[in-house]
């Protein structure tokens, strides 16, 4: 059974959408860009910086709206399994005794805007489109677990990946050049995973959704790191053999060179 | 001047920091860290005629690597500092080939089951606790022996007693066991038994704990099987050479965590480490460097304890699951 609310709300967007539809010829578009499609992971790659920038754009005919506009970035990395765990005091040793495993969640998660996601859209549309931290779909799988149980382990994911440098929400971090100008710079961190990224620019209106904008970013290791790494999960055997040759000949090597006869 | 080399100038003279990134932990290190963490461990396994597995593996740890990581690799860096090692017993004659390679079959089924169990525990997510427990217990163990036998081999110096040494045709319940087989180079003809046990206890130990071993090696060779002095490093370091090689490549193909650049990272300090840790060893007495090396092996083991018995700051940790290779 869903909730009368949530009918409510899913007619209500399918209303909004298609009046959105009806009035797009006059309505605000968002062009938006990111600095470079592809971030490359080299040997002395320590995090880098990518620029999202984008314009608001109004034709002749829109007129000037007296709402807030609010722009919103959501960088979100390859999907991954994660296990959450928890140490217990079992037989004086602190071990991992609980845990609850998430599938599907973000490898990667950075969401910047022009104010506070609360001020910007409710909590429905934040949710719709995974805006926010508090917003992501962290499902335990096949937890039987009570309610404050599963939002401590969810808070503790959520503690673990900021602090990790891995999610980020920055509000008002987002700059307006000029009145449709905008512009926001986000830290990869040099953990950053390597993947398929994707970059979604959000405009909203007094809370309503206008438009948005969606470009691909590409984290990859390049040259030396990514041929090692490739070696190593597609041919092991081969990058096992040739780790120990490095090591014999290292070692060789010593010998001869500090020989002390 | 290479370019390598140029760069590497103009990155110290600048002062700044020289991140390398590791293609298979998958973060940034410091490179002069890991140098210098190789060059230390490199020094004191000179100097105590050591692998230093058990201390490298441990300072990687907490250094923040993947135990994983931090385990597959230490594996292939005790791979080239027994390497020289070797060469060096070689050309003195002081390996017993037959005895190694006995130690060596059963340390690759010992290594086998260690990789296969790390394997397991990884995806429990009990590999950290498994490492710390064995830690513990190992060199804690193993760490107050060395510190009871040191200590009174030193009092019994200061009393002036003859040091007990090993006498012809000594014999202890060991040399009681079937199976037996006669190693020349060695003067031994015991079971063979014994030697699978510890070959195959030490390969274990090895592949799951990232430690070559050879400080349990040499005191059960010699302690147990009374295996000659001349022979007993020697014929250690090819066994631990051969069981690490097979470990890093089981690790290779199983757990897929060996670093190859982190290992190369760790091999060239260690081996540049190793030579002024064997030069001040020399002028040391035995008894001196097994107490030192008995505190640094309790040490170790009580850091890992602190751990285990000391409430963590924050009770919860995060694993990635890794996906199967698309």
């Amino acid at each position: 059974m869903r909730h009368p609310l949530h009918t409510l709300n899913a007619v209500l967007t399918v209303a909004l959408l298609a009046l959105a539809s009806i009035s797009s010829a006059l309505a605000e578009t968002l062009v938006s860009a990111v600095s470079s499609s592809q971030v490359a992971i080299t040997s002395n790659f320590t995090g880098t910086q990518i620029l999202v920038y984008g314009e608001i754009a109004r034709d002749a005919g829109t007129v000037a709206r007296s709402d807030k506009q609010d722009v919103v970035v959501v960088v979100e990395g390859p999907l991954e399994r994660v296990v959450t765990w928890r140490k217990d005091h079992i037989f004086g040793l602190w071990i991992n005794a609980t845990s609850q495993t998430y599938i599907a969640v973000p490898s990667f998660y950075a969401v910047h805007a022009t104010d506070d996601l609360r001020n910007i859209a409710s909590d429905d549309w934040l949710k719709q489109y995974r805006i926010g931290l508090e917003h992501l779909p962290l499902a335990a799988l096949g937890t039987r677990a009570p309610a404050h149980e599963r939002a401590a382990f969810k808070e503790a994911f959520l503690r673990s990946r900021v602090h990790q440098g891995l999610y980020t929400q920055n509000s008002k971090s987002i700059n307006f050049l000029s009145s449709t100008l905008f512009s926001t710079t986000v830290d990869l961190p040099a953990i950053i995973p390597t993947g398929d990224y994707k970059v979604t620019t959000f405009l909203f209106n007094g809370g309503v959704l206008l438009d948005k904008q969606e470009q691909a970013l590409t984290v990859a290791k390049t040259g030396f790191e990514q041929v090692t790494f490739t070696l190593s999960r597609q041919y092991p055997a081969v990058y096992g053999a040739m780790a120990i040759l490095l090591a014999l000949l290292t070692g060789w090597l010593a010998g001869v060179i500090f020989k002390k006869d | 001047m290479k370019p390598g080399a140029q760069g590497l100038v103009t990155c110290v003279t600048r002062g700044a920091i020289l991140q390398i990134y590791l293609p298979i932990a998958e973060l940034p290190i410091n490179v002069f860290m890991i140098f210098a963490m190789g060059g230390t461990v490199g020094f004191l396994s000179g100097l105590f005629g050591i692998g230093g597995g058990f201390l490298l593996t441990p300072l990687l740890i907490f250094s923040g690597i993947p135990p994983a990581v931090s385990v597959a690799t230490v594996t292939t860096q005790i791979v080239a500092s027994s390497a020289s090692g070797v060469l060096s017993y070689w050309r003195k004659a002081g390996i017993d080939f037959k005895l190694a390679s006995v130690l060596l079959c059963s340390g690759i089924v010992g290594s086998a089951i260690g990789v296969w169990l790390f394997g397991i525990l990884q995806s429990l997510g009990q590999l950290d606790l498994v490492i710390s427990l064995a830690y513990v217990t190992f060199l804690g163990t193993i760490g107050v022996l060395m510190l009871a036998e040191s200590v009174k081999a030193i009092m019994r110096r200061k009393s002036g007693e003859e040091p007990m040494g090993r006498r012809p045709g000594q014999h202890n319940w060991v040399h009681g066991l079937p199976f037996k087989v006669r190693f020349r180079r060695s003067r031994l003809y015991v079971s063979v038994i014994p030697i699978f046990g510890i070959g195959s206890s030490i390969g274990f130990l090895g592949s799951v704990l990232g430690i070559g071993g050879g400080f349990m090696m040499v005191p059960a060779l010699i302690y147990l099987l009374r295996v000659p002095a001349h022979v007993v490093i020697g014929t250690s370091l090819l066994q631990i050479l051969g069981t690490m090689a097979v470990a890093t490549f089981l690790h290779a193909i199983n757990t897929q965590s060996v670093d190859i650049v982190l290992a190369l990272t760790l091999m060239v300090g260690g081996v540049i480490g190793a030579q002024f840790g064997a030069q001040m060893g020399q002028g040391m007495r035995g008894e001196h460097l097994r107490l030192g090396l008995g505190l640094l092996v309790l040490l170790v083991g009580l850091r890992f304890a602190y751990n285990l018995i000391v409430e963590p700051s924050d009770l919860y940790s995060v694993s990635v699951i890794e996906e199967p290779v698309k």
